[in-house]
């Protein structure tokens, strides 16, 4: 059985707009599947649903035996405890310390007391410390996220993400917000990291090129609809273009 | 109607005849009200001729050696100005956060009794507050703090609320994402965000609440405002010339200390 197993997930917005039109995905343990589709195809709001940012209209979302729209608010928390998001706009806290950003990741297991005070547990600063050391920010830890470059916010997105100790790595369009060559040290960073700590990720992307480079497996969205799955190295250069063209 | 649009390229001449007509017919009528209510209504007689205006300002004239006795009740204005604002901080908190319509919790419900509430503080003087504690509480400085603090909640829970509603949800979503409960959600994704403002409009309203807090005196609420309603009632002017010029001196100490702060903090 897959790891996440997403069927006819169905979404539509109060405007009308149908954002998903019942589409199945499945990523399994170990696995990095690569959303691929043009903006607004419905990549960002499947990815929300996994973890009821947006609430699906119907369809399930299966994590590790778990059925995630059932769930009562308590128990919701504890799932996105075991999901790590890592967001195209970075959506750091500015005013707050790289390290406090990081540390952030503990807020779902961190007590109430101990959060308003700041007063974070050793153990979980001694490993965000190291966190920081592994994506490469360890010398900006005292500096005010706001302070950062692009390509370090996002190091530091993916250390939040990874203090939860996820079961798995749900990515928004990493390096949308990133110029090519910071996004690729990123993807390259993401695709390291995973793979020592054996961590599935579902990724959106909208470039081919990181599709192509970055996943195991392509899954191509068009209007809501799921429109290709294959594994990444049995897809030809001209599918792709199949994908895009599709589109007009 | 060609020739005269490139005639007047910028101005549609109906529509200035229709501009200056209203004009005119609204400066009449605020003259005439005018007349009515301020020359018509005066007891032009009772301020005498001009000899007798420049003498009476003369007792105004402050009574410098009166000064020491005026320090103690500056000091408690200042004080209950201190603690109003104090108060009004504590309990503006909440109120925003009701009345915020991004994160209030039952929207129906609470977001009605956030605004309404805020309403409330907003549309009464602080005066009448104070009347009203006063009549519950008796004359001295508590009464004039806690109306201080009712005035003043009102505009920090509102500016506090806008702060909120147009805060980024991108961290906010982050901080949900990590399974964090609502209070952390609101610690670590809303407050930051919304902290320079929030900061920006308690010294704000602290410098206000200095000049509030003399009056109050004047209906019971403690201060120096206390003293001033007495030597007024005893013919001292040279007293109260005095007053006038220590409430004078406290606010510009006051204006300049929080602006010493503003550049700390923000």
């Amino acid at each position: 059985m897959a790891l996440l197993e997403i069927s006819q997930l169905k979404k539509t917005y109060g405007t009308g707009e149908y954002a998903l039109k019942g589409v199945d995905v499945s990523v399994e343990a170990q696995e990095v599947v690569a959303l691929l589709g043009l903006s607004g195809s419905g990549k960002s709001t499947l990815l929300r649903c996994v973890n009821r940012l947006v609430e699906p209209d119907s369809g399930q979302v299966v994590l590790d035996g778990v059925d995630i729209p059932s769930l009562g608010k308590s128990a919701l928390r504890d799932a996105r405890r075991t999901m790590g998001m890592i967001f195209q706009e970075f959506n750091l806290i500015d005013r707050l310390t790289v390290l406090e950003n990081v540390l952030a990741g503990t807020l779902g297991v961190t007590g109430t007391l101990r959060g308003i005070f700041r007063a974070f547990h050793g153990d979980d600063i001694q490993r965000a410390i190291e966190l920081c050391e592994r994506v490469g920010i360890i010398y900006h830890i005292r500096k005010r996220a706001d302070q950062l470059s692009g390509g370090q916010r996002q190091r530091v997105g993916i250390a939040r993400a990874l203090m939860q100790r996820p079961k798995i790595l749900l990515v928004d369009e990493p390096t949308s917000s990133l110029d090519p060559k910071i996004g690729r040290e990123v993807m390259d960073l993401l695709q390291e990291i995973t793979k020592e700590a054996h961590i599935p990720m579902l990724v959106s992307v909208h470039d081919i090129f990181l599709a192509k480079n970055y996943s195991d497996r392509i899954v191509g969205l068009q209007a809501g609809e799921k429109i290709f799955d294959q594994p990444t190295s049995s897809v030809e250069a001209d599918s792709f273009d199949q994908i895009y063209h599709e589109a007009s | 109607m060609t020739d005269a649009a490139i005639a007047n390229p910028l101005r549609d001449p109906k529509e200035t005849f229709r501009r200056y007509t209203i004009f005119g017919v609204c400066a009449v009528f605020l003259l005439v009200i005018g007349k009515d209510i301020i020359i018509d209504e005066t007891d032009w007689a009772r301020m005498g001729t001009l000899a007798e205006m420049v003498k009476t300002a003369l007792f105004f004239v402050p009574e410098w050696s009166f000064f020491p006795q005026t320090v103690g009740p500056l000091l408690e204005t200042l004080l209950i100005a201190l603690w109003g604002t104090i108060l009004a901080v504590t309990v503006s908190v909440p109120i925003a956060y009701l009345a915020a319509r991004n994160i209030t919790p039952f929207p129906v419900l609470t977001y009605p009794l956030g605004r309404g509430l805020i309403i409330l503080s907003r549309s009464t003087h602080e005066i009448i507050f104070a009347l009203i504690y006063v009549s519950a509480l008796g004359l001295g400085p508590l009464p004039g703090i806690l109306a201080l603090a009712t005035r003043s909640l009102g505009f920090l829970a509102k500016t506090t609320a806008e702060a909120i509603e147009n805060a980024d949800p991108g961290p906010i979503e982050a901080i949900e994402a990590t399974g964090a409960n609502r209070l952390m959600v609101f610690c670590f994704g809303v407050i930051p965000q919304i902290f320079p403002i929030f900061v920006g409009n308690v010294i704000f309203q602290m410098d206000i609440n200095i000049r509030r807090a003399s009056i109050l005196g004047l209906v019971g609420g403690g201060g120096i405002g206390l003293m001033f309603a007495e030597v007024m009632q005893n013919l001292y002017y040279g007293r109260a010339g005095m007053i006038v010029v220590g409430i004078t001196a406290m606010v510009v100490v006051g204006e300049f200390i929080s602006n010493r702060v503003r550049q700390r903090l923000i």
